[in-house]
């Protein structure tokens, strides 16, 4: 019995296969699997090539799975436009439209002897037992119950329910198409039994969602009551989200006239008061950079959703890619720090967007959660948060004596301000992107300027000693060390368990927090570490940059940086801690082996 | 919602000294946005007042209300996120028309459409003045100016036609030649219940030509109730507002005798209708459990 599967599916718009993806994941969570699902499209609006991966797991899951245990091609061009995306290995068993002519022995697949091939009349079983192929998708889902043991049940009780009000028929005729491809797995059983092991955690209740819907049900959560934005893929489903649910709790959502309106309108809604926020991927992360520089200086908490697709401009709209680090965290001109934060999974979004708020609204500045393309699509099932563990953070507002020739951006201790807000008697002050005294009224002054500059800056020093913002796991203290943060965590994580298994003394470390760069906390971590990678979807290698530029790093730390749409397996970092390894071998004549 | 005392012009009026330059016309409109809002008598701390950059844009930090001294040209997306965060707030933005018309010219026809219960006041005087003498969105064309030596080539904006052709429901014209008729303007653009526009032809005495100081508009100046224009008769007052340049006419081009729902109220009335059986917030994730 298999503790884990990853099913690899592609096919044409029409094809249905992502509805497949998803009917498939709901069942595995009906059947207390953990599971998750990432979805890759063309860029065309309809149709064209789309894909989706489903990862099944007895035990919780740490990323979308490196090379594929089943692949489905309804045909072979589409699946052959996701490359690198859909990855298929000896050990993989290859499911195809039979009705590609392509003989078994002749699939398209170049450099690899898939563990199996096997070529479905898909389309025909369809029209035969639902009498139109567009019921393809539910022949493949019947396949998938009969060989791997998914959803023998729940598939078909998650479709009778989706198709309810479509009526009877089109029930019953997915029925037959789902039975025709569950007995056809049966005639045909697998040369290698594949079947999943039954979840220990069946019957218990589970979540399925994405990473933009976690964002914005986050920030609902922590009190957020105004967004404004534009749509731009991959992050519309933020505001999409806004736009169904907070009114319910008297909150506001503008669909700007662009991007710059977007986040002008929640500046403004923040300067009211309010919690705000606004959702952006790269082209409008730079048209936005302004009004940061000015919700920096007015000292206004705002916070802004960054999902990350690949660049520069348009770039690559619907796929992954971390390469906006250096725009978020360098996002505008003049000297200002704008914390940056990164969540590594759709679960831990929750978490990241309250603390993205909290810390906007404690040091009153607009803070950067820099999602992906994959956190922010992909699904995945969770079990039940305890959302009560959460403290939600608001500003500091003046009372009493505050309001008596009341000070603005008076100097503290902390260097943070109690913030008016208009309809606030006594509290009235002049916001504004022009430098200005305490009071708040402008000024040209250097010797103020400086002070400031001094006081916006100093403010975020207790944001760098945030040790709960990192996460490290391993030996702490290993010789060898990997980095991560974002969807790229993830793989790292399974690297990690990998590398572990076979007696590798290796840490990893999962900066939540990436900027401002908490040096006493990298400093600490890279004490023992003597070789290590940053591990980073960037061509530029741009966390390994960031980190050099404000700590020494051990020479023997690498960057190992690629650009989005090539995603990291497992088993690529685990490759490259062997190298790693052997090098420190050599390095050190046999003083540090392996530890068990 | 407002105290019953009353106020007086100076109560809006703040201890910041104005960097204009002396015989700015921007004095005159502080002036007479003070005497607006006392007659409106909304204290001080009620009203939010956004501008975006240049001279005119510093003239929140002139009055005693909540000021906001944003970014060149963004004033009115600003304003907008106020309105919705607080709906009971007076909202006043103000700004040049390089700001308004020029690098902030998409801004303006969203909020129209959108009907926001805000009042923009325009501060129109042919220059950027701020950075010291270039070409306007409304300098005339032929105009020589620092970055157009040999002569403008392009024709300026209409800013009346402009709000008009997108459907304001409130537009008028002001200048300093008429201190009261100003006041006056401005406090029925505020009383409007929707979104409202005044555009005010104020002097730059430093930039500005001669024929656009007090004396010359005063010789071009005309008023609109005085030639008997109806200011519910929207194609008259686009009629008249093709004069842009030629004539100034001071009063209202345009008052919508029907305003229509603003925004801002139709989101109190959304968010009335949907958080009456709304689940809490703290359980927004029960909407992601699968059974």
């Amino acid at each position: 019995m298999r503790k884990d599967l990853v099913f690899g599916m592609a096919g044409s718009g029409g094809d249905g296969i992502v509805s497949a993806g998803d009917s498939l994941l709901q069942a595995a969570a009906a059947e207390g699997y953990h599971g998750v699902m990432t979805k890759s499209f063309g860029s065309q609006i309809r149709g064209g090539e789309s894909s989706c991966r489903v990862r099944i797991s007895t035990t919780p899951i740490l990323n979308p799975g490196g090379n594929l245990d089943v692949a489905v091609a309804l045909n072979w061009d589409d699946f052959l436009k996701f490359g690198a995306e859909l990855p298929v290995s000896g050990n993989t068993v290859v499911i195809y439209e039979a009705a590609t002519k392509i003989l078994e022995a002749d699939i398209p697949l170049v450099g690899v002897t898939p563990l199996q091939v096997i070529a479905v009349p898909i389309a025909e079983m369809a029209k035969a037992t639902a009498g139109t192929e567009r019921a393809k998708n539910t022949v493949v889902l019947g396949l998938i119950a009969g060989w791997f043991g998914i959803g023998a049940v729940a598939v078909m009780k998650g479709i009778r329910k989706k198709l309810a009000k479509k009526g009877e028929e089109l029930v019953d005729a997915n029925q037959r198409a789902f039975d025709a491809g569950r007995a056809f797995a049966m005639e045909h059983p697998l040369k290698v039994s594949m079947n999943v092991a039954a979840s220990a955690t069946k019957g218990q209740v589970k979540l399925i969602t994405d990473g933009n819907d976690m964002c914005a049900a986050a920030a609902i959560f922590a009190g957020c009551r105004f967004f404004g934005g534009y749509p731009i893929t991959p992050s519309t489903e933020v505001m999409q989200f806004f736009t169904d649910h907070v009114w319910k709790y008297n909150g506001a959502v503008l669909q700007a006239e662009d991007e710059i309106a977007g986040i002008g309108a929640a500046v403004g809604a923040s300067f009211a008061g309010t919690k705000a926020m606004t959702a952006t991927s790269g082209p409008g992360l730079s048209l936005k950079s302004e009004m940061m520089g000015l919700a920096s200086i007015a000292e206004l908490p705002l916070v802004i959703v960054d999902v990350q697709r690949g660049g520069p401009s348009t770039g690559l709209p619907t796929k992954t890619e971390q390469s906006d680090l250096f725009a978020a965290a360098f996002s505008a001109h003049g000297d200002v720090i704008r914390p940056v934060l990164a969540p590594t999974s759709v679960a831990d979004t929750f978490r990241i967007t309250i603390e993205a708020f909290n810390i906007a609204e404690y040091y009153q500045t607009p803070v950067i959660v820099l999602s992906d393309q994959e956190i922010a699509s992909r699904k995945e099932t969770l079990d039940p948060i305890d959302t009560s563990q959460f403290k939600i953070i608001n500003r500091v507002v003046p009372t009493g004596t505050d309001l008596v020739d009341y000070k603005r951006f008076k100097q503290t201790d902390n260097h943070i301000s109690p913030i008016s807000h208009p309809g606030m008697l006594g509290g009235t002050y002049l916001a504004s992107g022009i430098e200005h005294v305490e009071s708040g009224a402008p000024t040209n002054s250097g010797s103020v300027h400086q002070r400031m500059n001094d006081k916006r800056t100093k403010k975020f020093d207790p944001l760098k000693e945030r040790k709960d913002l990192f996460e490290v796991t391993g030996n702490p203290d290993a010789p060898i060390a990997i980095l991560a943060w974002g969807s790229v965590a993830g793989v790292c994580r399974e690297a990690l368990e990998m590398a572990q298994a076979e007696g590798i003394n290796v840490k990893l470390m999962v900066p939540y927090l990436l900027y401002p760069v908490a040096e006493g906390i990298y400093n600490e971590f890279f004490r023992s570490v003597q070789r290590g990678l940053i591990v980073e979807q960037t061509h530029l290698a741009q966390t390994f940059k960031l980190l050099r530029m404000h700590i020494d790093l051990p020479k023997g730390v690498q960057s190992l940086a690629r650009s989005g749409a090539n995603p990291f397996l497992p088993t690529d970092i685990v490759e490259a801690l062997h190298r790693l390894l052997s090098e420190l071998q050599r390095s050190h004549e046999g003083q540090l082996q392996p530890q068990e | 919602m407002s105290a019953t005392c009353e106020y007086q012009a100076k109560d809006y009026k703040s201890d910041l000294k104005p960097i204009w330059c002396p015989g700015c016309g921007d004095f005159s409109v502080v002036q007479g946005i003070y005497r607006a809002l006392a007659a409106i008598g909304r204290p001080p701390h009620e009203i939010a007042f956004v501008s975006g950059i240049g001279c005119s844009s510093r003239i929140p930090g002139y009055t005693t209300a909540y000021g906001f001294n944003s970014v060149h040209g963004r004033s009115l997306p600003i304003a907008q996120g106020i309105k919705l965060a607080n709906p009971d707030l007076l909202v006043l933005a103000a700004g040049g028309d390089g700001d308004g018309f020029s690098i902030g010219g998409g801004h303006i026809a969203h909020l129209i459409r959108r009907n926001m219960d805000i009042t923009y006041i325009v501060m129109d005087n042919q220059i950027y003045g701020l950075t010291k003498g270039q070409l306007s969105p409304t300098s005339q064309k032929g105009r020589t100016t620092c970055t157009s030596r040999y002569g403008s080539l392009e024709e300026p904006v209409n800013p009346l036609l402009y709000v008009l052709a997108y459907g304001a429901g409130f537009v008028a014209q002001a200048s300093p030649t008429d201190l009261a008729g100003m006041a006056a303007t401005i406090e029925e653009a505020i009383r409007y219940p929707g979104f409202a526009f005044v555009n005010i032809q104020s002097p730059c005495v430093t930039y500005g030509e001669e024929a656009q100081q007090i004396k010359g508009l005063k010789a071009i100046s005309e008023n609109l109730t005085a030639l008997g224009h109806n200011p519910a008769d929207r194609l008259a007052a686009m009629d008249l507002a093709q004069h842009y340049g030629q004539k100034l006419h001071l009063g209202v081009f345009y008052r919508n005798p029907e305003p229509a729902p603003t925004y801002d109220g139709l989101v109190r009335e959304r968010q009335a209708l949907l958080s009456k059986d709304a689940p809490p917030a703290e359980n927004i994730l029960d909407l992601f459990i699968k059974k």
